[in-house]
């Protein structure tokens, strides 16, 4: 395969074609000619046609949403998750509160103290889903890989301040000794299987 | 006996209607009661056994007669009152009274002397249709031919009056030629 | 005019209320599936299996719905309006035969409420006087769109009457009768004798007059939701608006009996296969009228007027005169 190829931006020349529009017709005899064509030349029996077939093949493809989702990418923004750590099964949020501090839409809000190991400990940590734009910067600085974006979007709600607790971001003990939490691959990962749907540059040949 | 009670029903509807019709100063009530009065009236020809006539009283009254009035009135806002002016009801109400009853009068003079008879009574195994189009065809010819020739008059008349200037098209018009443009310029001038 | 006689037809307007209502019902739900089908969707698909109970929730939700009059309507004929619609459509189908007539307990029945001698005429008009459901309910609105909607039911309805009477004319010369039964004896003999081979024009110009009269997809003018929102429905809610459904769809049941019972050989020589037949005919006009919705589009109220009087009304004249002449010679 050729390198010019790929520098040859004028992609479409060969495959495009004009579009056979007629005029519209100016006298009496001219629309009746033309209604005439359109009704005996069968072109409304290809539209009876077109649609009795796709009756006919059943090819159905809707998404009977509430009981059945689309899978969303793993680089989706919404409702926030905190992980544990995979080894000894602690929160890893260090109560840093870089998320706060950097949460544009000032929607976090923690409070923390210091335990009895002179550890910091988050006693209070809430975000209101009511304001958070979804950003993605709370995931972003965080040291610990510890608030990451979860795939949880249904979040209507019957006021506009709603709230997410720490508890219920956080991810059960029992669902991480089952393996099912799995790790961030960090902000603006790619997309696994990403490589096979994107042509590869000229540097790849 | 229920011939008797169809008439009596529909004799009140039809006048009770056209009272309304007659009455009232909302358009759209005539209208309507009139619609109906047209329909109510449809029911004597079916109760006299002249289903043709009836039917035709229905399609030609009420579907297309009336149909062209409601047309006239989509120019004006029919959800207001109409307000009349009136010199005197008195003496309107007075004569228009009088001169109905006089052409009822007029009317029904020569018949109530005779004996009604029907000329052409319906006969057994001829149909309503049939029987209409005999009439029509050979007695009537003439009266016939001559309202079929006045209505093309009118039409042809209706068509020259309105479409004088049907060939050409307000929105292929240029801007400062269009009638519309026109009055505002001149409201502009003045 | 005995009893029999009147508890008869009483029991057959009763029957044919209550079954062309839930018909009606039946009919949205057919209609959404049916287009959803053909626009590779599911449709409804959620109340009961396959969403077989529709009818009910919608009923329950047309009656259930706040009744609302705005201000300014003209209220009596407002809400006389819908009422129109649906008791029309209902009337037109007093002369229509829907079966042949069958005995049951050594007594006599025929499917039909009354076979007055001028049925096909008596359908037209009644049908004619339809028009005064969208019109009033349209002009006593006091909304623009439900104008615009009034004053094109008033022209749609008085053009296409036009037309569907006069290709009308043509088979009721050959039959020589205005009966709808007699039209079918007419065509008892088998598919041979049907209507639709002697008069295949009025055929065609008798189905886009329905088309019209009904206010189905290439000429759903009168409530076009794109242009108009709901036309002369804009303002109604609740039961009133159902009786507009009703009617619509009422209508297109009876239009479907009447094309079926005019040019396609309604049920035959009255056996049990002929009945059936005619079920079959009425069931393929009603799901024709619902295709067209899935592939054709609409047409400008311009292109429907122009398409009525310069194109369809002389071709039916013509087509009198031609019938005329054969028949003569």
């Amino acid at each position: 395969m050729s390198f010019e190829k790929f520098k040859d931006r004028n992609v479409g020349e060969d495959g495009y074609y004009m579009v056979d529009i007629e005029d519209y017709p100016e006298t009496g005899w001219g629309k009746f000619k033309q209604v005439a064509s359109r009704s005996l030349k069968g072109e409304l029996f290809v539209g009876l046609w077109v649609v009795l077939r796709e009756m006919f093949k059943f090819d159905i493809h809707t998404v009977q949403y509430p009981k059945e989702k689309l899978p969303i990418g793993p680089r989706y923004r919404a409702v926030h998750k905190m992980l544990r750590l995979f080894e000894s099964g602690t929160e890893r949020c260090i109560g840093c509160g870089l998320c706060e501090k950097i949460c544009i839409s000032d929607c976090i809000r923690m409070d923390t103290k210091y335990d009895e190991n002179s550890r910091k400990e988050v006693t209070e940590y809430s975000i209101n889903l009511g304001r958070c734009i979804f950003c993605g910067y709370c995931a972003e600085v965080c040291p610990e890989l510890a608030i990451v974006h979860g795939g949880r979007y249904e979040n209507a709600s019957e006021q506009r301040a709603h709230f997410v607790e720490f508890e219920d971001m956080l991810t059960p003990i029992d669902a991480l000794k089952a393996g099912q939490q799995e790790e961030f691959p960090g902000f603006g990962a790619i997309i696994p299987g990403s490589d096979k749907s994107v042509k590869k540059t000229p540097l790849a040949y | 006996m229920f011939e008797a009670i169809a008439f009596y029903l529909f004799a009140i509807l039809t006048i009770s209607m056209f009272s309304i019709a007659v009455l009232t100063s909302q358009a759209l009530y005539a209208l309507t009661s009139l619609a109906a009065g047209m329909i109510f009236i449809s029911a004597f020809f079916f109760i006299l056994g002249a289903d043709f006539l009836g039917a035709v009283q229905i399609i030609v009254y009420t579907g297309a007669v009336l149909a062209l009035y409601a047309f006239g009135m989509m120019f004006f806002d029919t959800t207001r009152d109409v307000v009349e002016k009136r010199t005197s009801p008195m003496l309107v109400f007075g004569m228009s009274g009088m001169a109905a009853l006089l052409i009822v009068l007029i009317f029904a003079a020569p018949i109530v002397s005779d004996n009604i008879a029907a000329l052409y009574p319906v006969q057994e195994g001829v149909g309503n249709a049939q029987a209409v189009g005999m009439v029509l065809f050979t007695k009537y010819l003439v009266p016939f031919e001559v309202a079929a020739v006045m209505l093309l008059v009118a039409m042809i008349g209706g068509i020259i009056l309105a479409g004088k200037k049907m060939d050409t098209s307000l929105t292929l018009l240029d801007e400062d030629k269009s009638p519309l443009s026109v009055e505002t310029n001149e409201k502009a001038a003045s | 005019m005995d009893t029999a006689y009147l508890i008869e037809t009483v029991i057959k307007i009763v029957i044919l209320l209550l079954v062309f209502s839930a018909l009606a019902g039946f009919g949205t739900y057919f209609e959404r599936k049916v287009l959803a089908f053909m626009q590779r969707r599911l449709g409804p698909m959620h109340v009961g299996p396959y969403s077989l109970l529709q009818i009910a929730a919608d009923g329950v939700k047309l009656f259930t719905k706040e009744d609302i009059v705005p201000q300014n309507v003209v209220g009596p004929i407002f809400k006389i309006a819908p009422v129109i619609t649906a008791a029309t459509a209902f009337m037109a189908a007093a002369a229509i035969p829907f079966m042949p007539s069958f005995t049951i307990f050594g007594y006599e029945v025929h499917p039909i409420i009354s076979d007055i001698n001028v049925g096909i005429l008596y359908i037209l008009g009644v049908m004619a006087i339809g028009l005064y459901g969208p019109l009033l309910g349209g002009m006593a609105s006091a909304n623009k769109w439900s104008l615009i909607s009034a004053a094109r039911a008033a022209s749609v309805f008085i053009s296409y009457e036009v037309v569907s009477g006069l290709s009308l004319l043509a088979p009721i010369m050959m039959v020589g009768s205005l009966s709808l039964i007699d039209f079918n004896n007419y065509q008892a003999a088998g598919v041979g004798s049907w209507m639709i081979w002697s008069q295949p024009v009025a055929f065609v110009l008798f189905v886009i007059a329905a088309f019209a009269e009904t206010g189905r997809t290439p000429f759903h003018l009168i409530a076009n939701d794109h242009e108009i929102i709901d036309g002369f429905g804009t303002e109604y809610s609740g039961m009133r608006w159902g009786l507009f459904f009703i009617g619509e769809y009422a209508n297109m049941f009876f239009i479907s009996f009447v094309i079926a019972l005019i040019f396609l050989g309604g049920f035959g020589d009255g056996s049990v296969g002929g009945a059936l037949a005619l079920l079959g005919k009425v069931s393929f006009i009603f799901f024709f009228f619902l295709w067209t919705r899935a592939a054709w589009p609409d047409v400008r109220p311009d292109q429907l007027m122009w398409l009525c009087w310069k194109v369809l009304m002389p071709i039916a004249v013509v087509n009198i005169v031609i019938t005329g002449i054969v028949m003569m010679f």
